[in-house]
């Protein structure tokens, strides 16, 4: 996967709790066989006006955006860093839904709370992936999200993976965030040194197979399939 | 302090171990057709082989059609399929295709098998793998990367251990009451992120005195609180499980014997050594009805459609959106909520006690005019149960429609779909927005529930038509 070290980009809100991951890629298309084309689905059932989302084997080809949903403010394309509410990633495990939301330009994910920003699954999914998934404690992330909202589409977040900070850069023309201020939060170390480095962690694991083998070895019979 | 259920299956499991991750083992690993494919596609370019693949077990269920299972007109659900057969085929790995006699969804023929066995880490890229807590083993969910990751080292590399979750259930069901208003009453109580990073033990004469069925019902829905997994300890009940029926990897004779021993050890020693305790009284349970978009939004069937204002763990904004996804005015009484198709399956409610509650309440009665209902087997093996006790015929004289195996309208990848704007009462687990179909609306219930919506045409409460 491709290292994350340091990411300057600007944000998009979702202020949504409970995202669940059929709402960011609902089901049907979970029938590709491919880990690639999902960007133009996120959010497929929100995003685009009824009838308007496109086939798993057209994703290109859809209808018109819906205005109302959040990351269709034109002000907000191009952004590159979600920050969405509480739960998010909720429901099934599809990888999917990761694979989505980079695939539609996201190089992180700042979620509100911490241990209850994200689901276990998602967030295990993201860091497989190399996408970013940051919980951050509610006052932390209220800041962002309210910068967020008085100047939608002009927030510019700086994610550093080694300092595990957010610094949410100021604004020139506003009172209200007239400094950078910083954030932190935690990766598990395992996860950070992967991510850093960009590692295959199957390639990692496979140095370890004298242990496994070992372990193998402990087996007790009943847990071998008798047939 | 004295170990929980929880650490005793988690240690034993332990490869390697360093300062913040741990290399844990598995002892089973279950396959279907969705979430596999791009993990072996990944092992082809790596040039990887699938190290064990005698603990691999594969199905396909969420794209097979039931009322032909032959006949897969979607070419995409077909390449899926067939993707599955390649793979299995290609790495040596047993599936259980449709017409094996033993097809059915992942979670309803693990156990079935006897692949699901007490004190196993059993891991399987669908969320709902937390069924199989119910034999007392660690299952939990994961993505696609480790689902490759597995098949390559038979290992997943974890954080730190879960965080223990105990929940008693005392007291025991009144009748018409059902496993699944227990889970959807936890739910309700702790809110669909109540148990992230935790993983749930649930026990007490509420628990204990359930079938193995009831139990898997209720660890299913772990997830759906945000739990890892959830388990149940062994006991009497689950042994004579494992031992009584065609379970062909089930240990036998002195290997069983020697298997029973080591269960008996797996339970929690000391209920204050969970990090979290939380009770239900069982006994005081009024059957669940989910009014909402999440599995939390649920009330009494007794009861009415909350105001925004009062719905627990939710924003305003959320719950908003939740009424009008629904359709729902706020005040409207649960049993005034008129429905149009009923679905009866899936890994949560999918088994033959559940269709033996279902049958209870069907049995000379007929379904409502303008109702369609659909009765789905979990497994090719539940088919042929139901149907020696002659199950079949009471839904087809209720006017229900009998199908074959599979995960069917619990979430929209196959033909068995809600059309935009219908709403369903099911015995599936999720009520997400458009999760049985865009636009449908899914109110979540125990079967003999969905079975007395069926005849009544609304939401009604079966415990006024037991007989």
């Amino acid at each position: 996967m491709e290292p994350f070290i340091t990411h300057r980009g600007r944000i998009a809100l979702l202020d949504w709790t409970d995202v669940n991951t059929d709402l960011i890629i609902p089901a049907r298309y979970l029938k590709k066989i491919e880990r690639t084309g999902f960007g133009p689905l996120l959010f497929a059932d929100k995003r685009y006006v009824a009838g308007g989302a496109p086939t798993a084997e057209k994703p290109d080809e859809h209808g018109k955006e819906l205005a109302e949903f959040p990351l269709n403010d034109p002000a907000v394309k191009g952004a590159t860093v979600l920050v969405v509410g509480h739960n998010f990633g909720c429901g099934s495990s599809r990888e999917h839904a990761v694979w989505a939301v980079m695939q539609a330009g996201y190089r992180a994910v700042i979620a509100r709370g911490s241990k209850v920003g994200f689901a276990d699954i998602f967030e295990s999914n993201a860091l497989q992936n190399g996408l970013l998934a940051i919980e951050l404690e509610d006052a932390d992330w209220q800041a962002i999200a309210d910068a967020a909202r008085r100047h939608v589409g002009r927030v510019e977040v700086t994610i550093d993976l080694r300092e595990q900070t957010v610094k949410l850069h100021s604004h020139a023309d506003s009172t209200a965030d007239p400094v950078d201020t910083r954030f932190d939060f935690v990766i598990p170390e395992a996860h950070r040194h992967r991510m850093l480095h960009g590692l295959d962690s199957i390639g990692e694991t496979l140095l370890h197979d004298p242990s496994i083998s070992r372990h193998e070895k402990t087996l007790p019979a009943w847990t071998v399939p008798s047939s | 302090m004295a170990e929980t259920l929880v650490e005793k299956v988690w240690n034993r499991h332990v490869v390697e171990q360093t300062d913040e991750a741990i290399l844990l083992y598995v002892d089973r690993h279950l396959l279907h057709e969705v979430t596999s494919p791009q993990a072996f596609e990944g092992l082809r370019l790596a040039g990887r082989r699938v190290r064990r693949a005698d603990l691999t077990f594969a199905t396909v269920d969420h794209n097979i059609p039931t009322d032909n299972q032959l006949v897969i007109s979607d070419p995409q659900s077909r390449r899926q399929v067939e993707a599955m057969r390649a793979n299995c085929r290609d790495f040596g790995i047993p599936l259980y295709d449709i017409q094996s006699g033993r097809q059915g969804i992942v979670h309803v023929i693990g156990p079935e098998l006897g692949l699901t066995l007490p004190g196993f880490t059993i891991v399987c890229g669908d969320s709902h793998t937390s069924t199989h807590g119910a034999f007392g083993a660690l299952a939990f969910g994961i993505g696609t990367s480790e689902v490759e990751h597995v098949l390559a080292t038979q290992t997943l590399w974890q954080g730190l251990r879960p965080a223990s979750f105990g929940i008693e259930v005392t007291g025991r069901l009144a009748p018409g009451l059902e496993p699944k208003d227990i889970v959807l009453a936890i739910i309700r109580k702790i809110g669909t992120g109540g148990a992230t990073g935790h993983a749930i033990e649930y026990y007490g004469t509420g628990i204990s005195g359930l079938s193995m069925e009831g139990r898997m019902t209720i660890c299913n829905m772990s997830i759906e609180a945000g739990a890892r997994a959830g388990l149940i300890a062994p006991d009497d009940v689950t042994v004579e499980y494992i031992a009584k029926g065609e379970r062909p990897f089930a240990p036998r004779g002195a290997t069983f014997d020697a298997a029973v021993a080591d269960w008996k050890t797996l339970r929690t020693e000391d209920e204050d050594s969970f990090d979290r305790r939380v009770t239900l009284d069982a006994s005081t349970l009024v059957p669940q009805v989910t009014w909402g978009t999440n599995p939390a939004m649920t009330v009494d069937v007794t009861g009415v459609v909350p105001e925004p204002e009062n719905v627990p763990f939710a924003e305003l904004d959320d719950a908003r959106r939740a009424l009008e996804y629904m359709g729902l005015v706020p005040g409207t009484r649960v049993t005034d909520i008129p429905i149009d198709v009923v679905f009866i399956g899936s890994c949560t409610n999918g088994r033959i006690e559940d269709l033996r509650t279902a049958a209870r309440v069907f049995r000379g009665r007929k379904i409502a005019k303008g109702v369609q209902a659909l009765v789905v087997p979990g497994s090719e093996a539940v088919r042929h149960q139901a149907e020696a006790e002659g199950l079949d015929r009471i839904f087809l004289e209720a006017g229900a429609e009998w199908r074959q195996a599979g995960c069917s309208m619990c979430l929209a990848m196959n033909p068995d779909k809600l059309r935009a704007g219908q709403r369903s009462a099911s015995t599936s687990n999720r009520n997400f927005e458009g999760r049985q179909g865009p636009g449908g609306r899914t109110h979540l219930v125990s079967a003999a529930m969905a079975a007395a919506a069926a005849v009544t045409g609304k939401f009604a409460d079966v415990r006024t038509m037991l007989s």
